[in-house]
């Protein structure tokens, strides 16, 4: 999609979001709050208790025989498995079990009380099996395998398990060799870091509604970021065609990757199989939310990093060993996109990178905000301000000089487009005084500044497309259709504003039809990957220009001019020429009569339009190298001012700058909206969180012991700055934003504690604790008594 | 289970309901009600995304029995909306995109409308203090923050 | 794995108009029945199945325990059902004890303190509860009444260990009650969690303290430790060395340096056993120091 050269003034202006007004007054409806009568029945689950065991047998006798269960489900009925880019799940466990959690039998009842007491009634024998729950146990050579068929699942032509082992994907970057470099190498920094996994923790849990009628066609109601994949890998997974599920995919009350695939919503609707014409419901509780469902991996990261006395990097080798949990069907790509991603963006000659996606016995890894750029760059940004201390070279200035620009090879061979990441690493470091030391604090508190850049890629296969309607409505008003969910991204909003700008109509004229829903909806890949803005606005766009040129195609007959001439501003098509008017309201359904009323000319309006890339290759299996690994990168940078209490280890943020290449920010406040929530789920994810495992068990499932930043954690003084270097293929040079602004803040906030207090750790989170036994150990003690 | 006959005030409309024991405020305004603004985020009384005012005073509906609420007065988000004072926190919210999911939307909504009540003119602790017990995943805080504060100039 | 429930399970709900009626239900249903006001630690043990009971007995309707009574002889009397926020906003509270106001904004949320009470946290006797360090160092007395009688028991003797109480079956607390303060008192909670407010204590030192005319430091200083042993409790060796002792910083570090050797930590997922410790001898300091200073104690 070309950029236009006059960018029209919707495009910039930070219009209200569309769907604030339902949301303010609790109208907007979330799946939980659609209304099925009395016929609804609620499900409960039956989960393994167990990190992993072999079942030897179930009964479920006395639970289908309790007054108001309509159905009990197992595995016995649902032998195909299901997965994204790995089939590697099924619906209920089958043969064993894989992580504490899992489910392993469903019960429908009248109501969630009599479905959680028929559960007891449930029994179910297990053999129990070793376990394994860190990624260095699972690749040792004796390990027990945890998915022994691994070879025959089905699987995506890009993603390469092994066999026999416990790794279910390994993607490999070889470029040049740093082996022939390390003595060139003034400094070489060798670090691991041990990333730990951290939840989404969106507000609303996840909760579907099944339904199936007499003649067998599935309804699914989910809170959902994809509805269209879940009617694709549901109807595989149980071997149906997806024209018989529809899936109706109301607001989404946070998704961040959690909701994104499948997960849950298959138990519903293996349960409404059996019970046909009455909804099931399933809702996970808080608890459940946080274990068994989707969280995000762990990560084991060992780098080695070498530059000259100049500061240039010379190479890099990154070994990821990605904790992919109990299924990696949607994992494995996060391992490639961590393999194809892992120099971060510099622009090293030398590079070898290993990404193993790992199969343990935790909880099922899958996408979360950033797909592992957080946690790689946790790692890389980390080692490169290791490396420039080693050389005695600023922080700042060392990555001005490595970072990617236009032209680079990357590691995987895709010449890097523009990008506006140098600029952002200016504005950021200017913002927070760069160079300048931090105002006086007292005796027992230290203050320190840390600066990391990053970048990333959507992460998707290589043909994701994206579609969208326009329709005319006889006022003149416009329906749009689209696939994509509104989140809170701001999603409907900025495509509205796409459209309202392509085709010259008011802002206020254009309406997003929802809930997306798939019988009606046009199709969207996914909302992930922080594409939507890029690729579902282009469809947007080329929706618009469908449905200008049937306009200009009327009115030109009727008026007898030439479409060039012709042109839409405020809703009302004017001719350059004649300086003739029409407002579409007059014709947009009911078409212009001819002269004296001898026939008609036009009918209904109804653009479309798609957008898919087209030229994203494939990856060589052993190198890692192709012409054109992703469609683009979104670079940007974060910097922090901290102060660190002696006497407690207990964190400050002092100052919070983020600066982003957005190509072109369509709605400017959604962007630094966007901004601001990420860096403070970022120090939420670096400060606080952490599941802590005990024996596969999660030991903090509720929000009393699984903290997360609340109105009085935050920063006192957060600054989002937009860059725009626009991108040649997005609609008016826009580009994604929605996970970035979470993603280097571990390690911008890490290299500020270091700086503050010379200290490093292991891993986030940086807990008082934490940071306190490592002043202790340092011999920076707090309990300094202010002597007055 | 046997059933208890309550009447409870719902938005100014008396409600005469028959409801077991164990029934939290919430499921009754959500299920019995139909009231679905009010949200469901943690049943343990953390999120505040199920905060509703009861006696004027905004309690977490999660961790109250509708049995309870027998002769009291209980106030939802659409109750709310009707009110001037909400309306302009509403509007506030709206002008400085303090709402993204909208999820612990109506939760927040009503603790500031609460404070607003008891303190016209609260400083930035006073706002943060007060919204302590809802939790935001989206925003980052900020804005809603700001917004209470344009709401109380007003 | 223990998984709650969606919702609560099933229960039967009573409510006595009375304590009469309230103590005789909970004789005559002893190992079945719980007595609660708030809800919100009970509702949360129910649905966390800690705890199974068929009825539940509310005691907010029972006369007299949603007052607050405050006079200048015999001190404040606080009812077993009144809120939190209640007590946060009650004028002589906050001018007579101001300690337990700075503990009572601790806890939780705003909305949470709209349903927990006083007399509730007391009861669950969590070792980490947020107000009972202030509630022993103002020296509280709790008044039961059970099925036969009524008596007082100090706080300080009303914990027997996490989550116990000297509380006999029938037995409820009506209301707590605390002397006035002496002449100038001045005190400090301070407590350090994961958030910088609102969760749970990893550690926390509440202090009290006051002119004492036969102390040899003239002064006498209650210093109660919370979240670091089976119950609050006090660090005696600190307060006898904050008695005998000239205050100066020097001694103040040594009452701290007591309060750490004297708590019994445990490591949980909120904090290690060593942390804590070292925790407890900084809040200590921090809440001495801060207290001196309001009695304008030279160091």
């Amino acid at each position: 999609m070309k950029i236009k050269e006059k960018i029209p003034d919707l495009i910039g202006s930070n219009v209200h979001r569309v769907d604030v007004q339902e949301k303010a007054t609790g109208a907007a409806v979330f799946t939980d709050d659609v209304q099925f009568g009395r016929n609804l029945l609620f499900a409960r689950i039956k989960r393994s208790p167990h990190p992993h065991a072999i079942i030897k047998s179930i009964d479920t006798s006395k639970a289908e025989k309790f007054p108001g269960v309509k159905a009990v489900a197992t595995g016995v009925d649902f032998p195909k498995r299901i997965g994204l880019y790995l089939k590697d799940k099924y619906i209920f466990a089958r043969e064993r079990v894989r992580f504490v959690g899992e489910p392993v039998a469903g019960v429908a009842a009248i109501s969630e009380e009599v479905a959680e007491s028929a559960l007891d009634l449930i029994k179910v024998e297990y053999e129990i099996l070793p376990a394994i729950f860190h990624p260095d146990d699972a690749i040792k050579p004796d390990a027990i395998l945890i998915h022994p068929d691994l070879g025959k699942y089905e699987v995506a032509n890009f993603i390469f398990p092994k066999s026999g082992t416990n790794i279910s994907n390994h993607f490999k970057v070889r470029k040049g060799n740093p082996d022939l470099v390390w003595d060139a190498c003034t400094a070489v920094v060798s670090r691991k870091y041990y990333i730990p996994h951290i939840q989404h923790v969106p507000i609303e849990t996840h909760v579907a509604v099944a339904k199936v009628d007499q003649t067998g066609k599935v309804t699914l109601w989910s809170s959902s970021q994809s509805p269209f994949a879940q009617r694709d890998l549901i109807a595989k997974s149980l071997g149906m065609s997806p024209s018989n599920i529809r899936v109706i995919a109301n607001y989404v009350g946070g998704g961040f990757g959690c909701k994104a695939g499948v997960t849950m919503e298959t138990l519903p609707i293996a349960l409404a199989l059996k019970v046909r014409g009455r909804p099931v419901k399933l809702r996970l509780t808080r608890e459940e939310e946080f274990y068994t469902n989707f969280v995000r991996q762990a990560l084991v990261i060992e780098l080695k990093m070498g530059c000259d006395k100049d500061g240039n990097i010379l190479a890099l080798e990154n070994t990821m060993y990605w904790d992919g949990g109990a299924s990696t069907e949607y994992g494995v790509n996060i391992a490639r996109a961590g393999g194809y991603s892992c120099t971060g963006p510099y622009d090293i000659p030398h590079v070898k990178a290993d990404s193993y996606c790992v199969y343990t016995n935790n909880t099922i890894g899958g996408p979360y905000r950033g797909f592992g750029m957080s946690e790689l760059h946790t790692g890389i940004e980390q080692c490169v301000d290791e490396l420039a201390e080693e050389i005695g070279m600023d922080k700042v200035a060392f990555r001005m000089l490595n970072a990617v620009q236009k032209g680079d090879i990357l590691a995987t061979g895709m010449k890097m487009h523009p990008t506006g990441i140098k600029e952002c690493i200016e504005k950021a470091a200017h913002a927070v005084d760069w160079g300048k030391p931090s105002e006086p604090c007292p005796p027992n508190k230290r203050r320190g500044k840390g600066i990391a850049i990053m970048w990333k890629a959507p992460a998707m296969p290589p043909n994701p497309g994206s579609s969208a309607t326009i329709k005319l409505n006889e006022d003149g008003t416009i329906l749009l259709g689209v696939g994509g969910q509104e989140l809170g991204q701001g999603a409907f909003t900025v495509a509205v504003q796409i459209a309202a700008a392509a085709l010259g109509v008011p802002f206020e004229s254009v309406r997003v039809v929802g809930p997306v829903d798939t019988d009606y909806s046009p199709y969207e890949w996914q909302t992930v990957a922080s594409r939507l803005t890029w690729s579902m606005g282009n469809a947007v766009m080329a929706a618009a220009i469908d449905t200008r040129k049937q306009i200009f195609e009327i009115v030109s007959e009727a008026w007898g001019e030439d479409t060039k001439d012709l042109e839409i501003i405020d809703g009302i098509v004017i001719s350059k020429t004649s300086e003739r008017e029409i407002p579409l309201k007059d014709f947009a359904v009911y078409g212009i009569p001819n002269k004296d009323f001898e026939g008609w000319i036009g009918g209904p309006i109804y653009g479309r339009g798609k957008f898919m890339p087209n030229y994203v290759t494939g990856l060589d299996k052993d190198s890692g190298q192709g012409e054109r690994a992703v469609v683009h990168y979104t670079t940007g940078a974060q910097a922090f001012e901290i102060e660190v209490d002696l006497d407690s280890g207990k964190i400050e943020i002092i100052q919070a700058v983020s600066a982003f290449d957005v190509g072109r920010a369509i709605n400017p406040d959604l962007v630094r909206a966007q901004m601001e929530g990420g860096i403070v789920q970022g120090i939420s994810s670096t400060i606080f969180e952490q599941m802590i495992f005990k024996d596969g068990q999660m030991q903090n499932p509720s929000f009393v012991d699984y903290r997360i930043a609340t109105t009085m954690d935050l920063p006192k003084r957060i600054e989002s700055i937009i860059v725009e270097v626009p991108q040649d293929d997005g609609p008016y040079g826009a580009r994604g934003i929605g996970e970035h602004p979470m993603v280097p803040t571990i390690a911008a906030i890490a290299n500020a504690i270091y700086d503050a207090v010379g200290i490093r750790m292991e891993g986030p989170p940086f807990t008082s604790e934490k940071i306190f036994t490592h002043l202790k150990m340092k011999g920076t003690q707090g309990f300094q008594t202010n002597k007055r | 289970m046997e059933l208890i006959k309550i009447h409870v005030t719902v938005n100014g409309s008396e409600e005469i309901l028959d409801v077991s024991p164990n029934l939290s405020l919430l499921n009754m305004l959500r299920e019995n009600l139909a009231l679905t603004g009010t949200k469901s985020g943690c049943e343990a009384g953390e999120c505040g995304a199920c905060t509703v005012l009861l006696e004027r005073e905004p309690v977490n509906s999660c961790m109250v029995l509708a049995v309870e609420c027998n002769g009291l007065s209980v106030e939802t988000i659409e109750g709310l909306s009707e009110k001037e004072a909400m309306k302009k926190l509403q509007n506030a919210f709206m002008d400085l995109s303090a709402i993204q999911c909208g999820f612990c939307t109506p939760g927040m909504l009503i603790s500031a409308f609460a404070l607003l009540k008891r303190n016209p003119n609260p400083n930035d602790e006073e706002i943060r203090m007060a919204l302590l017990g809802n939790l935001c995943r989206c925003t980052g805080y900020e804005r809603i923050i700001n917004a209470v504060k344009k709401a109380a100039k007003k | 794995m223990n998984q709650p429930y969606p919702r609560f399970p099933e229960f039967k709900y009573y409510r006595p108009k009375s304590s009469k009626e309230a103590v005789d239900f909970l004789e005559k249903y002893a190992d079945q029945s719980r007595p609660y006001t708030g809800g919100t630690d009970c509702f949360n043990q129910i649905r966390d199945k800690r705890i199974h009971p068929k009825y539940l007995v509310d005691l907010k309707s029972i006369k007299g325990f949603r007052k607050i009574e405050f006079d200048l002889k015999k001190g404040l009397n606080i009812g077993a059902a009144v809120c939190l926020n209640e007590i946060i906003r009650h004028p002589k509270i906050m001018g007579y004890y101001p300690v337990l106001i700075e503990a009572a904004r601790e806890v939780g949320g705003y909305q949470l303190r709209n349903r927990a009470t006083l007399v509730g946290n007391l009861c669950n006797a969590s070792p980490c509860g947020d107000t009972i360090g202030p509630c022993l160092t103002y020296r509280s007395k709790v008044h039961i009444v059970g099925p036969d009688s009524k008596h007082e028991v100090d706080l300080k003797d009303f914990f027997k260990g996490p989550g116990k109480t000297c509380l006999r079956p029938g037995e409820i607390v009506a209301s707590v009650s605390l002397p006035i303060p002496p002449l100038g008192a001045a005190g400090t909670y301070e407590s350090i969690g994961r958030n910088k407010f609102g969760d749970l204590a990893i550690a926390a030192v509440t202090v009290l303290g006051y002119e004492k005319k036969d102390s040899l430091s003239g002064y006498e200083f209650l210093l109660a430790l919370t979240a670091v042993a089976p119950t609050v409790i006090f660090s005696e060796l600190a307060q006898e060395i904050l008695k005998t002792l000239p205050l100066t910083l020097d001694t103040l570090e040594q009452a701290a340096l007591a309060c750490s050797e004297a708590c019994k930590p445990i490591d949980d997922i909120r904090g290690s056993a060593k942390y804590r410790r070292d925790m407890i001898k900084m809040l200590a300091l921090r809440g001495l120091i801060r207290t001196c200073k309001q009695l304008n104690i030279p160091l």
